[in-house]
């Protein structure tokens, strides 16, 4: 297993979230203030912020304040990560099945050997 | 071994978020379904060697408890608790990581629900297994995200890796 220096399931959290995967789609074409991210949905800016914080704290943006302005940018590691981390299930699961079908056709040839020649009589 | 089927026949797209596996067995389903509920036969392939598999639980009935832990020859270990949901003999096993024995949910680190199903075909059997994780992202997204394209598009770079643990 590779190391991850993010928690996977906090990104898989974030984005299980329809306002917050919205929110990191919008930012995939470029940073963008929170003000104007903000703006297409119908919501409390402290209730906006609060995605805002779940979805830094999970790594997959990074906010900066200049003024009185905050900032929203992408981190794509942090996608690119929790990408590896599928690619790795499935590498698991497809081992997985190759390792039982070898095992249950193995088990079905002996068997069938010990049904035609039986080592012993009953 | 067998060798390597191509992607196309191992991997089914559908719901872009379940991963689906689908492999042609040339033995019966009885052979199949006994190597997934006999707990001494699940363990000798459940995880790569030099890993190894103990069954702590394995109480096949809707509810019953499944926990399997690996451990890896550098002293890694994986604790898997989870928990049956249907078991159709023959044919169809559920289970979760995010429930434990007797429906009790459990905090899973990132849950999930498999699907195996195993049927007659040809001369031997089919095996699907079809494994979910929780996303609520709707197709566009991902597609905006170029995420989760992994299932379709990172089958050659994960070749070498799966490699490593048959």
């Amino acid at each position: 297993m590779a190391k991850y220096s993010i928690a996977i399931s906090d990104v898989f959290h974030a984005l299980a979230d329809p306002t917050r995967c919205a929110i990191v789609c919008a930012l995939v074409g470029g940073a963008q203030t929170v003000s104007s991210l903000a703006a297409p949905f119908d919501m409390a800016l402290p209730s906006f912020m609060k995605h805002v914080s779940v979805l830094e704290r999970s790594g997959l943006i990074r906010t900066t304040k200049t003024g009185r302005t905050r900032t929203c940018a992408l981190m794509p590691e942090a996608l690119s990560q929790a990408e590896q981390w599928l690619a790795e299930q499935r590498a698991l699961w497809e081992a997985r099945s190759d390792r039982m079908v070898d095992f249950v056709e193995r088990l079905h040839r002996e068997e069938q050997n010990h049904v035609t020649k039986p080592k012993r009589s009953r | 071994m067998s060798p390597s089927p191509s992607a196309a026949d191992s991997v089914v797209l559908d719901d872009p978020n379940d991963l689906v596996i689908s492999r042609l067995l040339r033995a019966p389903r009885s052979a199949l379904w006994r190597a997934w509920t006999e707990p001494e036969l699940l363990k000798q392939w459940w995880c790569p060697k030099p890993w190894t598999t103990e069954v702590h639980a394995f109480d096949l009935r809707p509810g019953g408890a499944f926990h399997t832990f690996m451990q890896g020859p550098d002293g890694g270990t994986s604790d898997n608790p989870g928990c049956f949901l249907e078991v159709v003999p023959q044919s169809r096993l559920v289970m979760t990581s995010m429930l434990t024995g007797g429906w009790r949910p459990q905090k899973s680190w990132l849950g999930f629900t498999a699907i195996i199903t195993m049927a007659d075909e040809g001369e031997g059997s089919r095996y699907i297994a079809r494994v979910m994780h929780p996303d609520a992202a709707t197709r566009e997204q991902h597609e905006k995200l170029g995420f989760f394209e992994g299932w379709n598009t990172v089958i050659t770079q994960l070749e070498e890796f799966a490699g490593t643990l048959r």
